[in-house]
């Protein structure tokens, strides 16, 4: 399964919940198959989208938010496991989207695959589950809907696949019409 | 800063609209942070960074937030005050507590403390530095330029040794 094969069957399942994507190919891939309001393409600051993405389901408790990230950006703010595991949002579902690689920059490895991310997850107050096939992946969404989190899925992807346009609404404009998204 | 102008700040910011408090422990401003801690007010993050990244998710949901560090953790994060705070039009009151103020502090602050006033400067963040005198007209200051959609900064020298 490559990134966007695995999104599309994510947005399946989410209509107007919030959803903050990671910067490089997942907000591109995101932005591509289902743009809408509700969604914030982080296009900078490198590995907060699940910062932002708790700030967002703190005070948006009626809503189930969605945090799009990569395995490269997680890695780089580890420390939001922890400050997500004291605040312990029910409304929070965390999707990590690992190929082991920083793949927005040309591929080069990342750790996740000789170091166990769903450990640290679990140790950090979260309810982890891993994915590798659709099939899988198509169970565990239908399964998290009953529960509550901190929610992660770790859903293993391959390297590869076709590059997404890149963004091109103004970040004033992204964050304006997500403001807005949130207010409904 | 004396500690009852530091809680009289906290207040101050609190009864006018501010609701979150969020960063990473300074002893410059630590008479702030535990006022707000008694509160109940305040989240400390691992890093900076990540302190603005939650504060930015509160303030889009219209909840106004303030982050709070010291000047080296300031400097930590200029890149996502550039890429994410002021891309975007964040309005986030950044809270600074300023080590290398004074020419004799500790060897590590004495570089970042030297540059400070030019950093803000260069990334195009409007600050007011606090006394005992003029902190509310600076806070007043802080209030107006966040309902104008603009993030600024509030600077806290640090005047004491220990």
């Amino acid at each position: 399964m490559i990134r966007k094969e695995a999104m599309r069957l994510i947005l399946a399942k989410i209509n107007s919940e919030p959803i903050v994507s990671a910067n490089g190919f997942i907000s591109r891939d995101l932005f591509e198959l289902k743009d809408k309001p509700s969604n914030f393409y982080m296009i900078g600051s490198m590995g907060l989208a699940s910062s932002i993405g708790l700030g967002v389901a703190l005070k948006n408790p009626k809503k189930k938010n969605f945090v799009f990230d990569g395995d490269g950006n997680i890695l780089m703010n580890l420390g939001s496991l922890i400050t997500i595991g004291i605040t312990k949002p029910k409304n929070l579902v965390h999707i990590i989207f690992d190929n082991s690689s920083h793949e927005s920059t040309g591929g080069q490895p990342t750790a996740t695959n000789k170091i166990q991310l769903s450990k640290i997850a679990k140790s950090a107050n979260y309810k982890v589950f891993q994915v590798k096939t659709k099939n899988q992946l198509v169970k565990i969404l239908q399964k998290i809907k009953l529960i509550s989190g901190p929610i992660m899925v770790i859903v293993k992807i391959k390297k590869g696949g076709v590059i997404s346009k890149r963004i091109n609404i103004e970040p004033t404009k992204i964050k304006n019409r997500f403001m807005d998204s949130l207010k409904k | 800063m004396k500690e009852l102008t530091q809680k009289q700040i906290f207040d101050y910011l609190f009864n006018n609209g501010i609701e979150n408090f969020i960063g990473v422990p300074d002893s410059t401003l630590k008479h702030f942070i535990s006022y707000g801690l008694e509160k109940k007010k305040i989240i400390i993050t691992t890093r900076e960074e990540e302190a603005i990244g939650i504060a930015s998710g509160m303030t889009m949901s219209d909840s106004n937030s303030l982050v709070f560090m010291q000047n080296a953790g300031f400097a930590n994060s200029i890149s996502t005050i550039t890429s994410l705070v002021e891309l975007y039009k964040i309005p986030l009151i950044f809270l600074i507590g300023w080590r290398g103020y004074l020419k004799n502090d500790a060897p590590e602050h004495l570089k970042i403390g030297k540059i400070q006033p030019d950093l803000l400067k260069i990334i195009g963040l409007p600050s007011k530095t606090l006394s005992q005198k003029n902190w509310k007209n600076s806070c007043v200051w802080a209030l107006k330029k966040i309902q104008k959609n603009q993030p600024c900064a509030l600077i806290v020298k640090r005047e004491f040794y220990d």
